[in-house]
């Protein structure tokens, strides 16, 4: 199909003399790349928040989707690489036209198309899946994102629903339903290790279903620019078996304990006198404000400040005295003001809050 | 090499010596660049070409010095080298430089410079215009990035998301982008529009559709697609500052409105845009490639339907930057299909320069160099791509860093590595002087391992789980050595730039000159002589061939004895020749305007409008816009539409061309038949954003607010249709030399579109519409008052034509003025009737 | 084989003919399909009556595309020359352009099909 005339000009020799030295970039090049590849396939896919160590349905099918298509494209990577190598070896008059003819339809035309018929048609294949929603009865969660924490509301069999903020806990082998939605600007929620992510819009509410498999401790996070602290939005996830659940959501649902101890009572009233409640709940008591997290149980929850900080006293105490050192940008306001002796209460007061 | 039979031939004896001696003399006089301070007064593209790409380079190392200070942030865990505010609005000004203020203005900037060469044409039809166009990237580029040293960058990101720019951000980042970015998309289409006309109708005779270099196939293409994809953006730059400066609710959804409209409208021009900025590195790579590989491309007509294909399928892929919105699996279905689509023409590129090396005998160069390893690097980004095109992998991959490292193999191979390479390849063209091969070598190495050193690990960190956009991160994510590999990768490749800079500017004063086309390529750009004269070529040839230089015998010395067209500037004038579409025959022997100050006001204080209305100036952003309308009207009034002295002109080979011509023939009427094709993308934009609100609502106009009516738009939409109906009038009065009629027709065509504009803006103000209530209303409004300031326009441009006709600059022949201007108003009825059809029509549909 | 007449004056318009066939059914399926979801069905319902839309928009844009397709490959394949089509004659730019029509509709179709492959395998509006 490809006809060409001969270049009707004399002079047809090289600008750069042909030097021995240019022959190996091709190969420089391909072992470069050959020793990178190998190195990140023997480094482990472990990680808390890794999409390649599935603990749940829809991340195992997403990674298994992933790994063919890595292997795919190395070997069409390396083909085509191999190829530019092999175009520069050879002497002109080695081949003809009709070879020029396979590879322009042949590689670039036919092969491509193809592949990518094949590639379509296990991912659509796989969208149904994925995206189908949980079936009724399946536990059901709203999530609502807030510069730069997340609302996590349980919904119960009986209708009520259960309020609690920044951890997430989910019953192993049973798929689960949320509804996600933003209070203020677009977040995204993701747990890698589960599956993929959707965004929470405002105006909008956006659903996920999740097929948790294994047990363990995981973490979410903030997918979509948001902000200041959006390098600071992290939720801890656990997943458990049935029963652990079932008994940890009891517990959730009743009211703060009230303060065991003389510390802890001091602590209680540091909040109560400081306005804490004005922002954060703690049911059973006086505080009922909506706009920061539940308080009930914080002192139940794995981490601190949405998994910005560990679950300690001392930054406990950091986090309430400077806020913007550790969340740039957060609405809570700082109340370095406090005694140590106050922050030392207050902070024996919230981790009491099992 | 067949040609037709009667196809010109180049004379058979040159002019004298001496006539020769003085041909040369007038043309270089007609030519010459001023001198002095008058020099920046230049508006010749071999000038204007060259500062664009030197500041397009200037923005590319600020962009660069950017991305640098980001990878020392992220190089440790928890690290404070930068503050999370400063490193929002860096991230946001990196990839804002980069694509807006480098990858596109790189594209027009060697066009500009290149492609009249290519042509074998003096200059590109508007010089003026690209040197508007200039004027108005620096001044707008330089305001854009200097806001970084007040602390008062934008830090939305480049994609700029509402609510977070509409609401949630205090300070003058946002509307620095969305005014700042505005006024340079202005530009960027004025260019695009000129590219276009000038690959169509600036070709030298004989040079047919199926003839014409590669570069101008892509680059016809990319111009199509900036007029399609850049009007969205606008619209929805629109759309946004109105909600920062008025409080008009489009991407507030307590009252209506709707945060995914930015995405879509964003997203419409964004990923064109990738492919935008991507085809110009395809058409430097198709040159390059059978020079270096000795023989023509191997399968023209598969890379002309790869880059036509690419075009037109990269308007379908804009959803996979939304795969995770929550949309139907059904949409995200139909995108990820188009997404995998558009990687089949992309492949048929590849391979035809795998299959053109193949033929050829290889010639080793570092131009080469770059192109092979572009391609290496653009592959590993083109694999990516399909992976994320996979909508079930983009759940995972979406917004992490898996996608900045994808991206930037796309872009620093598919782009940067091939415009690097043509630096190497074109330099010796505009400096005489010839790069290090050796210190090129050196670069190339240190930014190939530098790139892969940096960006490769970026996969892995983003499937551990690190999202984009992140000031600082966590070693309990388990990626603090990949991103310390990154970071220090990025200092190789910066060290590849940095070797590439000294080899660009290290001086070359004793080396000595190169010889004449000294890669022996074929394309009319190397006719070039050395050193460069500022002519273009010497006589416009009649071209035969894909690469005449190799193909038609003694073509060289037949272009510089003035063997071919216009070999001469008898009456002084800049002349170049305007050919048709498809054949290239000559129809026009077209005067071009020279050096002139009359832009570089006009691109003042059109940056003026734009700049005080940043800060919510609006009376001196008033003043400064009639003084930009002031100066644009001097420049139309005293560069265009010149009257001849004489009708027709020998240009030579036996062959007279009219001087003057208007109507389809013009480069002018093709120039506005583009620019209103954006006009109307912006428009349909606008209309889109309309059905978008009515598809996320029950009710739409929502309970308990009445529409505009019908009365008022009605009334409004006939008096401005039959305002259309006048201009025809005009023109065909003043064709007949009717000048009574002509000014009556003028007159009323005036007085209709004022009442007719004052019908439409009586609609939603009788009815009550208060625009800051509900989207409802404000929809309505700005699609009103978008038609009401294009009648405000036409009202002036018919205004321009009695002057003109009054003037005695424009008569019954010479009727350039009013033809263009009654296309104008073709658009115009079409906005007219669209807006009454929409805005009092659907009502009583949904 | 003489060309007709009405070749010489033969335009730029044939190129963009097919994948202008193909963003009209691909602006018709996607438009269909987001309005069937957000005005028609319930969350999560059955696209039913959009997806034989779909069936219906397909089938005529591959006919409109297949006739380009045969309009350019009888054009391009008069007289039986191969490409590369670059010499400077009319018969070789027509066979230039109906060559880059045929091309640009068997991508056309290519891409068209996937699309459509979308309503194929997605059956609701999940």
């Amino acid at each position: 199909m490809f006809r060409f005339h001969a270049f009707s000009t004399s002079s047809l020799h090289g600008f750069c003399p042909r030097s021995a030295r240019t022959g190996r970039w091709g190969r420089n090049a391909l072992w470069f790349t050959c020793l990178l590849t190998i190195s990140f396939l023997i480094t482990g896919c472990e990680g808390i928040q890794s999409a390649l160590n599935p603990a749940g349905r829809d991340a195992a099918l997403i990674a298994q989707l992933y790994w063919w298509m890595v292997g795919g494209a190395v070997i069409i990577w390396l083909i085509v690489v191999g190829l530019a190598v092999y175009a520069l070896q050879i002497n002109a008059t080695e081949h003809d036209y009709n070879v020029t003819r396979f590879w322009v339809i042949g590689g670039g035309a036919v092969a491509p198309t193809i592949i990518l018929t094949v590639l379509l048609v296990y991912g659509l294949s796989m969208m149904p899946t994925l995206l189908e929603p949980a079936p009724e009865g399946s536990q059901t969660i709203t999530v609502i994102g807030k510069q730069w924490w997340w609302k996590v509301r349980y919904h119960l069999p009986e209708g009520q629903a259960v309020e609690l903020a920044n951890e997430i806990r989910l019953p192993v082998d049973e798929p689960v339903q949320f509804y996600l939605e933003s209070a203020d600007v677009i977040h995204s929620f993701w747990i890698p290790s589960l599956g993929g992510k959707v965004d929470m819009l405002p105006g909008r509410q956006t659903r996920l279903t999740l097929h948790p498999q294994r047990t363990g401790i995981y973490r979410g996070v903030c997918a979509e620019y948001c902000g200041g602290s959006h390098a600071k939005m992290s939720f801890e996830v656990v997943v458990m078996e049935r029963d652990a659940f079932d008994t940890w959501l009891e517990q959730q649902q009743a009211p703060a304990k009230s303060a065991s101890n003389e510390l802890a009572e001091r602590g209680e009233s540091v909040f109560l006198a400081h306005g804490c409640g004005a922002c954060h709940t703690i049911r059973g008591t006086k505080a009922n404000g909506k706009i920061a997290p539940d308080l009930t149980h914080y002192g139940s929850r794995l981490r601190l400040a949405a998994s910005a900080l560990p679950q300690t006293r001392d930054a406990l105490k950091e986090w309430i005295a400077h806020p913007k050192q550790t969340k740039p940008g957060v609405h809570m306001p700082s109340f370095a003001l406090l005694s140590e002796d106050d922050l030392t209460a207050l902070a024996a007061y919230l981790e009491g809050l099992q | 090499m067949r040609k037709e039979p009667g196809d010109p031939e180049p004379l058979e004896e040159a002019p004298s010596l001496e006539v020769q001696r003085q041909q040369e003399a007038r043309l270089i006089e007609a030519w010459k660049t001023p001198t002095g301070w008058r020099y920046w007064s230049a508006v010749n593209n071999s000038e204007v070409g060259l500062w664009y790409t030197l500041t397009a380079f200037c923005f590319f190392l600020f962009g660069g010095v950017l991305a640098l200070l980001m990878r020392i942030q992220l190089a440790a865990p928890d690290n404070d080298f930068l503050t999370a505010d400063r490193y929002h609005q860096i991230f946001t000004m990196h990839g804002t430089v980069m694509m807006f203020l480098f990858a596109v203005p790189i594209f027009e900037a060697v066009s500009i410079l290149l492609l009249p060469q290519m042509l074998g044409a003096r200059d590109l039809p508007f010089p003026r215009l690209s040197a508007y166009g200039f004027w108005c990237y620096l001044i707008g580029g330089t305001f854009v990035c200097g806001s970084l040293f007040f602390d008062a960058a934008p830090k939305g990101g480049w994609f700029m998301y509402p609510p977070l720019t509409s609401s949630y951000q205090e300070g003058i980042g946002p509307d620095i982008w969305l005014l700042g970015l505005s006024f340079i998309e202005v530009a960027s289409i004025a260019a695009a529009v000129e590219l276009i006309v000038g690959v169509l109708k600036c070709r030298p005779p004989g040079m047919r559709i199926n003839l014409i270099p590669l570069y101008a196939w892509y680059i016809l293409v990319v111009g199509a697609m900036i007029i399609f994809a850049f009007p969205p953006l606008i619209a929805g730059d629109i759309l946004l500052e109105v909600e920062r400066a008025f409080d008009w609710p489009f991407f507030d959804p307590k009252r209506g409105g709707d945060p995914l409209l930015w995405q879509h409208l964003f997203w419409i021009f964004g990923h064109p845009e990738v492919y935008i900025v991507f085809l110009p590195s395809v058409a430097l790579m198709a040159m390059m490639v059978p020079t270096f590989a000795r023989t023509p491309i191997v399968g023209y007509g598969w890379v002309v339907l790869a880059a036509v294909g690419t075009g037109f399928l990269s308007f379908g892929l804009w959803v996979h930057h939304m795969f995770t919105t929550g949309l139907p699996g059904i949409s995200i279905g139909i995108f990820s299909a188009a997404s995998q689509a558009v990687a089949i023409p992309t492949g048929i590129q590849m391979f035809c320069f795998l299959a053109t090396l193949l033929v050829g005998r290889v010639v080793r160069s570092v131009c080469l160099l770059f192109v092979l390893g572009g391609l290496a690097t653009f592959i590993i980004g083109g694999l990516t791509g399909v992976m994320v095109a996979m909508a079930p992998f983009d759940f995972q991959a979406h917004d992490t860093f898996f996608v900045v490292g994808h991206l930037h193999y796309v872009l620093i191979g598919g782009t940067i590595f091939p415009i690097v390479g043509g630096v190497y390849y074109y330099y010796p063209l505009i400096t005489a002087k010839y790069l290090s091969e050796k210190l090129g070598r050196i670069a190339f190495w240190l930014m190939i391992v530098g790139l892969n050193v940096t960006f490769l690990p970026m996969h892995w960190t983003g499937l551990l789980g690190l999202p984009r956009r992140v000031y600082t991160f966590s070693s309990e994510l388990g990626v603090d050595h990949w991103n310390l590999i990154s970071s220090i990768g990025s200092f190789i490749l910066a060290s590849g730039f940095v070797v590439f800079l000294y080899d660009v500017l290290r001086s070359k004063r004793n080396e000595p000159l190169i010889k004449r086309n000294p890669w022996q390529a074929g394309t009319l750009e190397w006719l070039a002589q050395i050193p460069d004269k500022p002519w273009g070529c010497r006589s416009i040839p009649e071209v035969d061939s894909r690469y005449p230089i190799n193909d038609q015998p003694n073509f060289m010395r037949d272009v510089d004895e003035g063997r071919f067209y216009l070999p001469d500037a008898e009456e002084g004038f800049r002349e170049t020749l305007v050919t048709s579409v498809i054949d290239a025959k000559p129809i026009q022997c077209l005067r071009v305007p020279g050096p002139t100050f009359i832009t570089h006001l006009a691109a003042i204080f059109t940056g003026g409008v734009f700049i005080l209305g940043t800060y919510h100036h609006w009376w001196l952003a008033g003043i400064s816009s009639v003084l930009a309308l002031a100066a644009i009207l001097c420049w139309l009034w005293t560069g265009t539409a010149w009257i001849p002295e004489k009708e027709e002109k020998d240009i030579s080979l036996g062959l007279t061309m009219p001087i003057y011509v208007s109507g389809p023939n013009a480069v002018g009427w093709w120039a506005m038949f583009i620019t209103m094709l954006g006009d109307m993308t912006a428009y349909v934009s606008l209309l889109f954003g309309y059905f978008f609100y009515w598809t996320i609502h029950e009710d739409f106009p929502p309970e308990g607010i009445t529409g505009p009516g019908v009365f008022w738009p009605v009334l409004g939409g006939v008096l401005l249709l039959a305002s259309w109906g006048l201009t025809i009038a005009a023109q065909y009065q003043n064709r007949k030399d009717h000048a009574g009629k002509f000014y009556g027709c003028v007159i009323a065509a005036v007085l209709y579109a004022i009442a007719g504009s004052f019908a439409l803006i009586m609609g939603p103000w009788q009815t009550g519409l208060d625009p800051t209530s509900h989207v409802y209303p404000a929809i309505v409004w700005v699609l009103v008052l978008w038609t009401v300031c294009h009648a405000g326009v036409g009202i002036i441009m018919l205004l321009y034509c009695a002057a003109r006709r009054a003037a005695k600059k424009m008569t019954a022949r010479y009727d350039a003025d009013i033809t263009n201007v009654t296309l104008y108003w073709h658009f115009m009825a079409l906005t007219v009737a669209l807006l009454v059809i929409v805005i009092a029509g659907f009502p009583f549909v949904s | 084989m003489k060309l007709p007449p009405h070749e010489q004056t033969q335009s730029l318009w044939i190129l963009v003919a097919s994948p202008t066939i193909w963003a009209v059914h691909f602006l018709a399926c996607y438009t269909t399909a987001a309005v069937w979801c957000a005005k028609m069905a319930e969350t999560g319902g059955d696209l039913g009556a959009a997806r034989w839309a779909i069936g219906v928009y397909t089938a005529a844009a591959l006919i409109g595309i297949a006739i380009v397709g045969w309009r350019g490959f009888v054009r391009q394949s008069f007289e039986q020359v191969p490409p590369p089509f670059d010499a400077d004659t009319i018969e070789d730019r027509v066979r230039f352009l109906e060559y880059a029509a045929l091309l640009l509709s068997i991508l056309s179709a290519i891409a068209t099909i996937f699309v459509a492959l979308a309503a194929v395998f997605i059956g609701t509006c999940d």
